[in-house]
C-alpha cells in the first residue's frame, strides 16, 4: 500500500532579549555556569515572577512575522512536571490562552506554486535549566546550570499540514528567515536557539484519517529534521506492513546511527492557570505600533526582487534570506545595470567567503559602494574575473577601496595591445607545433595559447584582447 | 520571648517595642535573615533573603515585627497555629495569618477577637511562601477593628512586583464616605438556619437580633449552589497547593533525606519525610486531579465562575452578606482529615473562593458562653466600608469588644 505522511512541528525559539522572561537576569547563553541567576529564576520561596515587557514585544513581533493573529488577552499556566531541570515542579507556559493563533507560511517546495502551511498557535514560555551529565569519570555525575532557567521562548505549534520531509525542511527554512528578519532570534538549531520536535503519523495515500502520531526529538540541524522524519515514515510504514500498531510515544533521533529510538511515553502534563503571573492584555493601538515596526518580510521581498531587479525566484530567495545581506544587495545595485550579476557574485563568492570566515556582512569592512565599484571595474575590463575575486576576498579583511587593492597588488588588467602582442609573439615562436595543430583544425590549441599568455602575464592579461591577437596572428 | 507562641522573635521588640504597634507574622512571610520555614520541614533552616513587601510597609509606618508565630504546615488550616495567641496573650497588637480558606477569621473567632480577610489582590504577596495562589491573602487579627484598620491601611499599597494586584484603584481606608455610620441591607442565604445545630442556631438568632437592633435590614437571598463552595475550594486548592509545593525537593534548601541511592530516590524520600500527613493527603488529592482527573479541575474552575456570578448577583440586592464564622464540633485547630478541615471552614471558604472581603466580629453571635463569630462579607473592594460597619457593630455591643 502507498502511504502518505502527516507531519506537524513544535518549534521552540529562544528570543534574544537582554533579560530573562520573568526576572532581570541577563539572558546570555555561553556565560560561565550559574552566574545569571536570582531568587526568581532559582524559584526560591517568596519570589514572584515579573513579566518582561521587552520579551513580550519581541514575541509579538515574531508572531506578526509569521502572520499570526495576536490575541487581545493571553495568560500563563503552570505546566506541571517533575524533573531536575525544573526545580519548581512546573514550567510557566501559555496553555489555555496562547499569545497568538492562526498563522501561516507559504513555501515553494520545488514548484512555482506556493503551498500554505498553517500555524495553529504560538505561546510564550520559560526555558528550563540545562543538565550536564558527566559520565566519563569513575562516578557519573549530573550538574545543573540555571543560566538558561527562565530564558524566554516562543513555541510555534504548526498544523499537521506537511506531507514530506522536504516540506518540513522548507517550512523550517522559511520560518527561520522570517523570524531572523524580525530580529527576535537567530533561530540556530546548531547553537540551540531553535529546537524542533516533529510529530509524525502515516496513512494510506488519499485518505483523511489522523492516525496515532510519534514525536521525534533531538535534531540539531534542519537536515537532521528531514532525515529523522524520513526514517520515521519508513519505520511506521514497516510497522503497518507487519501489522504492528503505532503507539503514541517520544523517540530520539540518533544522527550517528541515522535511526530514531524510543525515549519515553509522550508526556502531557496538566496545566493549571497561574494567577501570580501577569495576564497579558494587548490593545489595538499598541498592536498597530508593533505592526509598523515589522520590516518588509522576506516573502514580500522575494516578489519585489523578482519584479524590480529581474532576478529569478531562486536568486531572489538567496538575496532575501538574510536581512543584512539583502540590504547589502539592494544598496550595491543602486545605479547598477546588472542586478543579476551582483546577485550571482554575492551567491557564488561573497556568501561562501563569509561562511569561511564565520562572519556576517556587517562584521567585515566591505561596504556596498565598494562592491559596486568592483563590479564596475570588472565590467569595464579594468580587471579580469580572477582578479576581481581576489580583490573581493581582500576587501573582507582590508578596509580599502577596490582601486587601492588593484593598484597595490598590480591586478590591473593588461589591455595594452602592443605589450600583449610581444607576449603573444613569443608564445607562438616557442610553440610552433601548436600552430600546425591549430591550422589543421584543432581549435582547442587556442585555449592552450591563452592559458600560456595568462601565465606569462601573471593572470593580468585581458583575455578578450589575447583571443583577438591570437586569432589574428594564426589566421 | 515565649517559644510556645513564637518560632522566632525580634529581640528589640521586648525592650523598646512597647509604644508602637507590634505585629506578629508567620514564618511563611519573608523577613530578611529570619528563618522562613512556613511551618514545614520542607523548608527547614531556610532563611529569608529579603523582606516581604508587607514587612517593609509595616516598618515604614513605625510598626515592629514582633516575631514569627508557629503556623500550620505551609499555611493550610490552623493545626499548630499560634497567631491568635500572640494577641490574646499580649505579645503583639496585631497578627498576620495567611488566609487560604478562612484561617485568619476562624482563628480570631476561636479567640473572641476580630479578624479580617481583605479583598483578593489588594495586599502584596511578594515575599509570601504561598500555597494556593488564586485564593491566599494576608488575614489580619487584632484586639480592635481600629488596629486592623491601621494595619490594612499600612499594607494596602500597590506593589508593581506583584501581578495579582490587578485592580485599577486600591480602596482608600481614609475615605470620608466610609467613616459615616453604615446602614443598609444585610443578606442571609435562604435556609441558612436549617443547616445549623441547636447552639449554632441560637447564636445566629442572637446575631440577627443584634444586626436588626443596629439598624440593618435583614433579607433572605436565594442561592442555588452554595453547597458547592467547599468542593470547588477543595479541588482547586489541592491542585494549586500540589503545584506550588512541587519545588520543595530538598536539593537547595530544606530537609534532605540522607540515605537515598539516587536522584529520584532522594526526591521521593525527602518529600516523603518532609511533609505531614494532612498536607500530604492534600497534595495527593491535587496530584490526582492534575494527572488522573483533570476534567474535575476544569469543572471546578467553571463552577467557581458560576459561584462568583451568583454571589455578585446577590450583591445587586443587598449591601452585605452575613453568616456565622465557626462551626460547633469542628475545631479547626484539631482537625486530622481533609474533610474535617473543610467542615471547620465551611462558613469562611466561600469568601476565599470568590476573593471577597470578609470580617469576623466577636461578641455578637453568642450562644451561652460560646461565641461562634459573626462573619460579614462585602462586595469586591468594599473593605473600608466593611471595617466601618464592624466598628459600628463593635460599639453597639454591650461591654464592647472581648478582652
Amino acid at each position: 500500500m502507498k502511504y502518505e505522511a502527516v507531519i506537524g512541528l513544535e518549534i521552540h525559539v529562544e528570543l534574544n532579549t537582554p533579560t530573562k522572561l520573568f526576572c532581570d537576569c541577563p539572558n546570555r547563553p555561553g556565560d560561565a555556569p550559574n552566574v545569571n541567576i536570582c531568587p526568581v529564576c532559582l524559584w526560591l520561596p517568596g519570589a514572584l515572577p515579573q513579566l518582561s515587557h521587552e520579551v513580550l514585544e519581541k514575541a509579538v513581533i515574531a508572531c506578526l512575522g509569521l502572520s499570526c493573529t495576536v490575541q487581545p488577552e493571553s495568560a500563563f499556566d503552570q505546566k506541571v512536571y517533575y524533573y531536575p531541570d525544573l526545580p519548581k515542579g512546573f514550567q510557566l507556559s501559555q496553555h489555555h490562552k496562547p499569545l497568538a493563533r492562526n498563522g501561516y507560511l507559504d513555501i515553494f517546495s520545488g514548484s512555482q506554486k506556493p503551498r500554505r502551511l498553517g500555524i495553529h498557535h504560538i505561546h510564550l514560555e520559560e526555558d528550563v535549566a540545562k543538565l550536564l551529565h558527566e559520565t566519563e569519570g569513575r562516578t557519573p555525575i549530573s550538574l545543573v546550570d540555571f543560566n538558561r532557567a527562565g530564558a524566554p521562548l516562543i513555541e510555534i505549534v504548526t498544523e499537521p499540514d506537511m506531507r514530506s520531509p522536504e516540506e518540513a525542511m522548507e517550512f523550517l527554512k522559511v520560518l527561520r528567515t522570517q523570524i531572523r528578519y524580525t530580529g527576535a532570534s537567530e533561530c540556530s538549531l546548531e547553537k540551540g536557539s531553535m529546537r524542533v520536535d516533529a510529530n509524525i503519523s502515516i496513512r494510506p495515500e488519499g485518505t483523511c484519517v489522523l492516525n496515532t502520531k510519534v514525536e521525534v526529538k533531538n535534531m540539531n540541524s534542519i537536515q537532521h529534521v528531514g532525515d529523522a522524519i524520513a526514517y520515521e515514515i519508513k519505520r511506521q510504514a514497516g510497522c503497518l506492513e507487519k501489522n504492528e500498531p503505532v503507539v503514541l510515544h517520544t523517540r530520539l533521533w540518533d544522527h550517528e546511527k541515522q535511526v530514531t529510538s524510543p525515549m519515553r511515553a509522550k508526556f502531557s502534563g496538566p496545566c493549571v492557570p497561574d494567577p501570580a503571573v501577569a495576564r497579558i492584555v494587548i490593545d489595538d493601538a499598541w498592536l498597530v505600533e508593533k505592526k509598523a515596526q515589522l520590516p518588509e518580510m522576506p516573502i514580500q521581498k522575494v516578489e519585489r526582487f523578482i519584479a524590480s531587479y529581474g532576478l529569478k525566484r531562486d536568486e531572489a530567495l538567496v538575496m532575501s534570506q538574510e536581512r543584512e545581506l539583502s540590504d547589502f544587495f539592494e544598496k550595491s545595485v543602486q545605479n547598477y545595470h546588472q542586478p543579476r550579476k551582483a546577485a550571482n557574485w554575492i551567491t557564488a563568492h561573497l556568501i561562501p567567503a563569509l561562511k569561511d570566515q564565520e562572519k556576517s556582512i556587517n562584521e567585515v569592512p566591505l561596504i556596498p559602494e565598494r562592491f559596486h565599484a568592483l563590479l564596475c571595474m570588472q565590467d569595464q575590463d579594468e580587471i579580469n574575473a580572477n582578479a576581481a575575486r581576489e580583490v573581493l576576498l581582500r576587501m573582507l579583511t582590508e578596509d580599502k577601496k577596490p582601486e587601492e587593492i588593484v593598484e597595490e597588488r598590480g591586478f590591473r588588467q593588461l589591455s595594452d595591445t602592443g605589450e600583449l602582442e610581444t607576449v603573444v609573439d613569443r608564445i607562438l615562436t616557442d610553440n610552433s607545433s601548436g600552430i600546425q595543430d591549430y591550422k589543421s583544425g584543432n581549435m582547442k590549441v587556442l585555449g592552450f595559447f591563452i592559458g600560456k599568455a595568462m601565465k606569462a602575464t601573471r593572470g593580468k592579461a585581458n583575455p578578450k584582447i589575447l583571443k583577438e591577437l591570437f586569432a589574428r596572428k594564426l589566421a | 520571648m515565649n517559644s510556645n507562641i513564637f518560632l522566632f522573635s525580634a529581640a528589640s521588640v521586648e525592650e523598646d517595642g512597647k509604644d508602637c504597634l507590634r505585629v506578629a507574622i508567620q514564618p511563611n512571610m519573608s523577613c530578611q535573615g529570619w528563618p522562613a520555614t512556613a511551618g514545614s520541614k520542607a523548608l527547614e533552616k531556610y532563611i529569608a533573603l529579603e523582606d516581604a513587601t508587607v514587612v517593609r510597609l509595616l516598618r515604614l509606618v513605625g510598626a515592629r515585627i514582633a516575631g514569627t508565630t508557629h503556623m500550620s504546615e505551609l499555611g493550610f488550616g490552623l493545626v499548630g497555629d499560634t497567631g491568635n495567641r500572640a494577641i490574646t496573650e499580649n505579645h503583639a497588637d496585631g497578627a498576620l495569618i495567611t488566609d487560604n480558606m478562612g484561617e485568619a477569621r476562624v482563628a480570631a473567632a476561636r479567640s473572641g477577637i476580630p479578624g479580617f480577610k481583605p479583598s483578593y489582590g489588594i495586599v502584596s504577596r511578594r515575599g509570601l511562601i504561598g500555597l494556593i495562589p488564586s485564593m491566599e491573602c494576608w488575614g489580619i487579627l487584632a484586639r480592635k477593628i481600629s488596629e486592623i484598620k491601621s494595619i490594612i491601611t499600612a499594607i494596602c499599597v500597590m506593589d508593581d512586583q506583584d501581578f495579582s494586584m490587578t485592580c485599577d484603584r486600591l480602596p482608600d481606608f481614609d475615605d470620608k464616605q466610609f467613616l459615616k455610620e453604615p446602614s443598609g441591607v444585610i443578606g442571609v442565604e435562604e435556609g441558612y438556619e436549617k443547616s445549623l445545630t441547636t447552639s449554632e442556631k441560637a447564636a445566629w438568632q442572637t446575631a440577627v437580633s443584634a444586626m436588626k437592633k443596629a439598624g440593618f435590614q435583614i433579607v433572605n437571598i436565594k442561592m442555588m449552589d452554595t453547597a458547592l463552595f467547599a468542593s470547588v475550594h477543595n479541588v482547586i486548592g489541592a491542585v494549586e497547593a500540589s503545584s506550588s509545593a512541587g519545588k520543595y525537593d530538598g536539593v537547595r534548601y530544606g530537609h534532605r533525606a540522607s540515605n537515598a541511592g539516587n536522584w529520584n530516590e532522594m526526591y521521593l524520600k525527602s518529600r516523603g519525610e518532609s511533609f505531614g500527613t494532612l498536607i500530604k493527603s492534600y497534595f495527593f488529592q491535587g496530584a490526582y486531579f492534575q494527572f488522573e482527573n483533570y476534567a474535575a479541575f476544569e469543572n471546578a474552575c467553571r463552577i467557581r465562575g458560576r459561584l462568583l456570578d451568583e454571589t455578585m448577583q446577590a450583591f445587586t440586592h443587598v449591601d452585605w452578606m452575613a453568616s456565622l464564622t465557626i462551626r460547633e464540633n469542628h475545631d479547626a485547630f484539631k482537625v486530622s482529615t481533609i474533610s474535617d478541615m473543610y467542615e471547620s471552614f465551611s462558613f469562611t471558604a466561600p469568601a476565599s473562593v470568590t476573593g471577597l472581603p470578609a470580617l469576623q466580629l466577636p461578641g455578637i453571635a453568642l450562644s451561652g458562653n460560646t461565641d461562634f463569630g459573626l462573619q460579614i462579607t462585602g462586595p469586591p473592594l468594599s473593605d473600608p466600608g466593611l471595617l466601618s460597619l464592624g466598628v459600628s457593630l463593635e460599639k453597639k455591643q454591650k461591654g464592647g469588644p472581648a478582652k
